[in-house]
C-alpha cells in the first residue's frame, strides 16, 4: 500500500499546473466561451508538443507509453484549471478504445495523428433518448454490399463541431438483448450527409447535435467486431468516467480552494467569516468530500491502471464525483455572499460546468445503479468463510 | 500508487479468518457498545482476548518486550479490519488499555510502572482491564475544565471528585484518570495531570449509569479522599494534557480501520438479507444500498490514507476527525438504511436477541439505537469538525 506519486507522476502534475495557468487564464476560459471553435488551436498545438496527447499510446504510435493512472492527474489538473479543449473527447473517448481494439492498420493510421494533435476526435453514443444504457442506441447503420449507411440523430456530441473523425454507436441489427447488435465506426466527420449544430449548454462546450443522412461508411471502418460494439461502449464507460471524475476533482479541489481563502480574507463583524462555525463546518463537510473522492478516484484508476476489475469503483467514483463536485460549488458559492452570485467571480465558471459534467457518462442514478448490479452479484465474505 | 497489501498483511488476514471460524460461534455478530453489559457477553469477550494475547495479536504493535510482536501499521489496520468484520470481542482491555494506556506507559511510564502493567494488558486477562476517566459533568468537551483535584501529602496524592460517562468501569481493575493538580495554572489545560487508580481502592463508588437501550456501558465514578501512591502519577506532574494529546496519535492506528471493518460486515449482512428477500427488486432499496456501498469504499480509502501517512512518519491531526465525522456519518446511513430494510422487524427490543423474529441477530436495532452514542462519545461530531476546520483548513479558532 502506497499513495505516493512517482517522480514522473509528480513532474505531470507540475508541468500540466504551470502550463495551464499560463497558456488558459480565466480570461481567455471566459472569452473561449463565445468562440466558435470552443478551444485554441495554438493551445491545442502546444499541448501535442508537450505530449499530452499520446501521454499514455505506446511509442510506436508516437506516444510516450505513460500509464492510465498518470492520464488520469493530467486530467485532474485540466478541471484545476478549467481548460475548454477536445482533450478528453479525442484521448479518453476515442484513442483508447482504438488502442484497445483497433486492427494494427487501424492504429498505425489513427493514434500518431491523434498524438501529434493532428487530428480531433469524439465519440457519437448519445441519442434524444439522452440514455447511457444499450436500449438507447435506436440510430440504424444498415449493411450494404461494401457500406454502411447511417441514418439517425445523436445528441449531445461533444465537439462534434470541429471534430475531424467520430466514433458511432450505431445497431447493425436488432436482437432481444439491446446490448448485441451494436457496431461502433469510425466516421470521417466530412462524409456527405453529416449536419451538425452546436446546443446551447451552459458549460459552453460545444456538444453538438448530429444528424446523419444516409451517410456511408466503409465497412472496412468498424471498429472492433460487428454486433459486439457495446463491448466498447463499455471498456470507454469505464475509463471515461474515471477520467471525467478526476477532472471534477481537480475543479472541486480549486473551488475549495477558492472559498477557504475568502473564508479567511472576508471579515465580518469584526472577524474573518472562516472563524464563524456555520461557514467553518460547511467547509469543513467539502473538504472531507473532496479528499474522499480524491481516494476513491485514484483507487478506480489504479485499477484501471493495474489491469483489475474496474466496473464497481469506476461507478463508485462517477457517482460521488457527481455529487462532491455540485455541493462543493454550492457551498463555495454560499460562502462567498453576493459576489459569489456573479460573472465576475471565478466560481462561476466552475459552476457552470455542473450539469456538463453531471451528466456526461451517466448521472448519478445510472451509476448506482451499476453499483447496484454489482452488489446484487457480490459473494459476502462472511459467507465464504 | 499501489493499493495493494503486501504478503505479510494478507497472510495475517488469512490467520484471522481462521481463528474467527474456529473460535466463534457460527452466524457470529457482535456490536461494538454492548460487550461491557451483560455478564455472559463480558466473559465471553474475556475468554477471546486470552486467545488474542496467546497469540500475540492483542498488543501485536507493541514492541515483544512488552508482550507485543512489532507490528507495522498496515498489519495492525488489517487486524483491527478483520477483528471488527468477525465480531471478534475483547480486543481493547476495557477502555484504552490497548490503544492508550499501554502506549502511553511506553512514552512516559517509569521503569516500574512498564513493568507492572504492561504485561497485565498483554496478557488478556482481567487483571489488564482499564476504564478512562476524562469526562466529568462539567467537563465535556472542553476537557480541559475538568474539576477533580488531586493534591499531593507526602507521598502519595488524595483525589476528590467527580468523573462521569466512564464506560466499562464496572468491568475495570485499573483507571487511567485525568485531574487538576494545578488549579491556578494559567490556562486550564496546563494544571492536568494522569494518575493510575487501582479500582478496588477505598475512596471510590462506581455507579450505574443506563442508557435509553437498557444497556449498562457507562457510569459515574466519585472520588472521596482516595489514596494514590505518588508512584501511580504518569509522566510529569501537569504535563497530562499534552501527554493526553499525544497518546491520541496511538489510537490513530488503529480506530479508522475497526470502524471500517465493522460497516463492512453490517453492508455485507444486509446484501445478503435484500437478496433472500427479494428487496434487490425495489429501485430505492438498491439505490441506498449503492450509496451507502459508495461512502464505505470512500471510508476504506481515507482510512487507508491515515495510515499511510503514518506510515511515512507523519502524525496526523485532522485527518483522525475526519475519519471519525465520516464514520459517524456512515453509522447513520447504515443505521437508517438496515432497520428500514429489515422493517416492521426492527422494533424487536436488542435486549430480546434470542426473540424468535428478530432478524440478523439484532443487530441492526443495536446499530439504530447505539450510534448516536458513538457520534457523541470520544469527541461529538461538531467538535471534530472544528478539528477538521482548524487544522485541516487552517480556518482561525470559531471558539
Ligand atoms: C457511549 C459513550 C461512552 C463514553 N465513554 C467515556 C469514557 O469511557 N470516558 C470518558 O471520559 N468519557 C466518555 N464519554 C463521554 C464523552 O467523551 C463526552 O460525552 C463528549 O466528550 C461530549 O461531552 P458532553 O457529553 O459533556 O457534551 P457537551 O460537551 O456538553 O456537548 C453538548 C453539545 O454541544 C456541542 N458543543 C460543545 N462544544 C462545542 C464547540 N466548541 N463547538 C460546537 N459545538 C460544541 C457538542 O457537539 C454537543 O452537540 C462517553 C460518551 C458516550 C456517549
Amino acid at each position: 500500500m502506497d499513495f505516493d506519486f512517482s517522480e514522473d507522476q509528480t513532474m505531470i502534475i507540475d508541468s500540466a499546473r504551470k502550463f495551464l495557468e499560463k497558456e488558459c487564464p480565466k480570461d481567455k476560459v471566459r472569452k473561449l466561451k463565445e468562440d466558435e471553435k470552443g478551444y485554441d488551436p495554438e493551445t491545442w498545438g502546444k499541448m501535442a508538443e508537450m505530449g499530452w496527447m499520446g501521454l499514455i499510446l505506446p511509442e510506436e504510435y508516437e506516444g510516450i507509453g505513460m500509464e492510465f493512472f498518470d492520464l488520469t492527474l493530467l486530467m485532474e489538473e485540466m478541471g484545476r484549471n478549467i481548460l475548454p479543449a477536445p482533450f478528453f473527447h479525442t484521448v479518453a473517448l476515442c484513442s483508447l478504445p482504438i488502442l484497445e481494439y483497433g486492427t494494427s492498420e487501424k492504429k498505425r493510421n489513427i493514434l500518431p495523428k491523434i498524438a501529434c494533435g493532428e487530428e480531433i476526435w469524439t465519440l457519437a453514443l448519445t441519442e434524444p433518448s439522452a440514455s447511457y444504457e444499450p436500449s438507447g442506441i435506436g440510430i440504424h447503420a444498415i449493411s450494404s454490399e461494401e457500406d454502411y449507411v447511417l441514418e439517425g440523430t445523436k445528441l449531445f456530441v461533444p465537439f462534434a463541431n470541429v471534430a475531424d473523425h467520430l466514433l458511432v454507436v450505431a445497431r447493425t441489427s436488432q436482437q432481444e438483448n439491446p446490448q448485441e447488435g451494436i457496431t461502433v465506426l469510425i466516421v470521417d466527420a466530412g462524409s456527405p450527409g453529416i449536419k451538425t449544430e452546436v446546443i446551447p449548454t451552459t458549460a459552453n462546450d460545444k456538444q453538438c447535435e448530429v444528424v446523419f443522412d444516409k451517410v456511408r461508411v466503409p465497412k472496412d471502418n468498424v471498429l472492433g467486431e460487428v454486433g459486439k460494439g457495446w463491448d466498447i461502449v463499455e471498456f470507454i464507460l469505464q475509463r471515461a468516467s474515471v477520467l471525467k471524475s478526476a477532472e471534477m476533482l481537480g475543479g472541486a479541489q480549486f473551488v475549495l480552494e477558492m472559498a477557504n481563502s475568502y473564508a479567511k480574507e472576508r471579515v465580518q463583524f469584526d472577524k474573518p467569516i472562516g472563524s464563524f462555525q456555520a461557514i467553518q463546518h460547511k467547509l469543513a463537510g467539502v473538504f472531507i468530500d473532496v479528499e474522499g473522492l480524491r481516494r476513491l478516484v485514484y483507487e478506480a484508476a489504479w485499477h484501471i491502471s493495474t489491469g483489475l476489475p474496474s466496473r464497481l469503483l469506476t461507478s463508485m467514483a462517477k457517482a460521488k464525483a457527481n455529487e462532491v463536485y455540485k455541493r462543493t460549488c454550492i457551498e463555495g458559492i454560499k460562502v462567498h455572499g453576493a459576489i459569489g452570485f456573479t460573472e465576475e467571480l471565478d466560481l462561476g465558471l466552475y459552476y457552470r460546468r455542473t450539469k456538463a459534467f453531471e451528466f456526461a457518462l451517466g448521472g448519478t442514478g445510472f451509476h448506482r445503479e451499476r453499483v447496484a448490479v454489482e452488489l446484487e452479484g457480490y459473494d459476502p465474505l462472511f459467507l465464504r468463510r | 500508487m499501489d493499493f495493494r497489501f503486501g504478503e505479510k498483511e494478507e497472510k495475517l488476514r488469512q490467520e484471522i479468518r481462521k481463528f474467527a471460524k474456529e473460535e466463534l460461534p457460527p452466524g457470529w455478530l457482535s456490536t461494538m457498545l454492548e460487550e461491557e453489559s451483560e455478564d455472559e457477553d463480558w466473559e465471553f469477550a474475556m475468554s477471546i482476548a486470552k486467545k488474542l494475547a496467546e497469540r500475540g495479536w492483542l498488543t501485536m504493535s507493541w514492541p515483544e518486550e512488552y508482550g507485543g510482536k512489532g507490528a507495522s501499521l498496515w498489519e495492525q489496520l488489517v487486524y483491527s479490519e478483520e477483528a471488527s468484520y468477525w465480531g471478534i470481542p475483547g480486543v481493547t482491555m476495557g477502555v484504552g488499555g490497548v490503544d492508550w494506556v499501554g502506549p502511553s506507559l511506553m512514552m512516559f511510564g517509569s521503569e516500574e510502572q512498564k513493568k507492572k502493567y504492561l504485561p497485565l494488558i498483554a496478557s488478556g486477562e482481567p487483571d489488564g482491564i482499564w476504564c478512562t476517566a476524562y469526562s466529568e459533568p462539567n467537563a465535556g468537551s472542553d476537557f480541559a475544565k475538568i474539576q477533580t483535584r488531586a493534591v499531593r501529602e507526602g507521598d502519595e496524592y488524595v483525589i476528590n471528585g467527580q468523573k462521569i460517562w466512564t464506560s466499562a468501569a464496572h468491568r475495570a481493575k485499573w483507571c487511567w484518570i485525568a485531574v487538576k493538580t494545578d488549579p491556578d495554572a494559567t490556562k486550564p489545560h496546563k494544571g492536568i495531570s494522569v494518575f493510575i487508580v487501582d479500582m478496588k481502592s477505598k475512596g471510590i463508588t462506581v455507579r450505574p449509569l443506563i442508557n435509553y437501550v437498557g444497556h449498562h456501558i457507562f457510569n459515574e465514578v466519585f472520588f472521596d479522599d482516595l489514596r494514590v501512591p505518588a508512584a501511580n502519577l504518569v509522566g510529569k506532574e501537569n504535563n497530562g494534557w499534552y501527554q493526553l494529546m499525544h497518546a491520541l496519535g496511538f489510537e490513530r492506528g488503529s480506530i479508522a480501520g475497526r470502524c471500517y471493518g465493522y460497516n463492512k460486515r453490517i453492508l455485507d449482512e444486509l446484501i445478503e438479507y435484500t437478496r433472500e428477500r427479494g428487496l434487490f427488486r425495489e429501485r430505492e432499496i438498491r439505490h441506498k444500498l449503492a450509496d451507502v456501498a459508495i461512502e464505505l469504499e470512500t471510508q476504506k480509502v481515507l482510512a487507508y490514507e491515515t495510515i499511510w501517512k503514518m506510515s511515512k512518519g507523519a502524525s496526523p491531526i485532522y485527518e483522525p476527525s475526519r475519519d471519525k465525522v465520516f464514520n459517524d456519518h456512515i453509522l447513520e446511513r447504515l443505521a437508517m438504511l438496515g432497520t428500514e430494510i429489515l422493517g416492521c422487524y426492527s422494533q424487536i427490543d436488542p435486549l430480546s436477541r434470542n426473540c424468535k423474529w428478530t432478524k440478523l441477530n439484532g443487530h441492526m436495532e443495536s446499530l439504530f439505537w447505539l450510534f448516536l452514542g458513538y457520534a457523541i462519545a470520544a469527541g461529538t461530531d461538531e467538535v471534530e469538525m472544528n478539528i477538521v476546520g482548524q487544522f485541516g483548513l487552517k480556518l482561525p479558532k470559531s471558539y
